[in-house]
């Protein structure tokens, strides 16, 4: 008599009980295809924001050599700017997409360099990598 | 109705539908297996769906962090060409350094978007090409993974060319790639190609009678 409700209780519960293993099975494949998913997608997004940046850097490093002999007080002021822009990068965790204020900090970096574009009296329509930037999910 | 069922689902018996002897407990083993079936289904697909938003973010933070860092190098290769191009412009629009420099860029950018595809295309995953690999090792089936392989060599084929193609573009006389040669496995075309516009930038400012820090901001892919 004691066995009968286990029994019951067996068949009522089957199908939970296949239901629960193919979803431990369905998991560990979705586990490695959100890895994957996710990291194709983060890879292309770190990409857009790594290339603007680096962008950024190079043409202002560049720039700042450029100038490093001229001394008027132009050039002194150019020099300021780019300076300025540099010390922006160096603190901006571009590579960390959990960085709180990524998208705040690039625009004020977009901003600045267009700053110094002007001031270089450079266009600034040069490649800056592919399209714009969307980092959030 | 499900009498019916069971009676239409034996055509080889005589069609009696009305068989005192038919296996009653034949039409509910096969609805039982239906429900079951359908549970399993709904099991794993709730599964996958668990699964992948569990890992996603982690997926795409680890890629982020690795598209950013490895391509931040072109970014600085870019940027450093550009301002070597509207330094030339200033100084003399008919500089005759312009063509190279625009010629280098264009390379930088093709290099570039080669590296991203590689990067997008390797899971960390087993690749198919090395499974096969494996089971071509154990001689089970010598003829199969030949064709299975194209895709990948084709994927290496077109990095190669790519690379072919930033060489010949800057005028060098770099020979082409036997393509999809398979002691090219492992290497990283891009970027040798990298390290060859960094060299060819800097004999430009070199020439252009530069100081040769300029390039220091440029960093080594990956570094």
């Amino acid at each position: 008599m004691n066995r009968s409700p286990d029994l019951f209780d067996a068949i009522v519960m089957a199908e939970e009980r296949y239901h629960g293993e193919a979803y431990q099975e369905g998991y560990a494949e979705g586990s490695s295809l959100g890895l994957t998913e996710g990291r194709r997608y983060g890879v292309s997004q770190g990409a857009n924001v790594g290339s603007e940046i680096g962008c950024y850097q190079g043409f202002a490093f560049t720039w700042k050599c450029l100038l490093s002999e001229c001394t008027t007080e132009k050039d002194s002021k150019k020099r300021r700017m780019l300076d300025s822009l540099l010390g922006m990068m160096q603190k901006f965790p571009y590579a960390d997409p959990t960085y709180a204020q990524l998208h705040e900090d690039l625009d004020r970096i977009r901003g600045k360099f267009k700053q110094v574009c002007s001031l270089l009296s450079v266009q600034p329509n040069f490649r800056v990598g592919p399209g714009g930037s969307a980092l959030s999910f | 109705m499900s009498w019916l069922r069971a009676a239409c689902a034996r055509p080889g018996q005589d069609g009696d539908v009305f068989d005192d002897e038919a296996d009653e407990t034949l039409p509910a083993q096969r609805e039982w297996k239906n429900r079951v079936e359908r549970r399993v289904r709904e099991g794993y697909r709730d599964g996958v769906d668990a699964g992948k938003a569990a890992v996603l973010q982690q997926g795409f933070n680890q890629g982020y962090k690795e598209g950013a860092e490895v391509v931040v190098s072109y970014g600085q290769l870019r940027g450093t060409l550009s301002a070597l191009l509207s330094w030339c412009g200033h100084q003399d629009s008919g500089s005759p350094w312009i063509e190279p420099l625009s010629d280098l860029l264009d390379a930088v950018g093709q290099c570039e978007q080669s590296t991203l595809q590689r990067l997008t295309a390797v899971t960390p995953q087993p690749h198919v090409a090395d499974l096969l690999d494996s089971i071509q090792d154990m001689d089970l089936c010598p003829s199969a993974p030949a064709r299975e392989k194209s895709e990948e060599e084709s994927l290496e084929r077109s990095g190669a060319d790519l690379n072919t193609d930033c060489r010949q573009e800057a005028g060098s006389s770099g020979g082409p790639h036997s393509p999809g040669h398979r002691t090219q496995r492992g290497t990283c075309p891009a970027e040798l190609s990298f390290s060859w516009i960094v060299e060819q930038t800097a004999s430009i400012v070199e020439q252009l009678g530069l100081s040769s820090d300029i390039l220091q901001n440029v960093e080594r892919p990956g570094n």
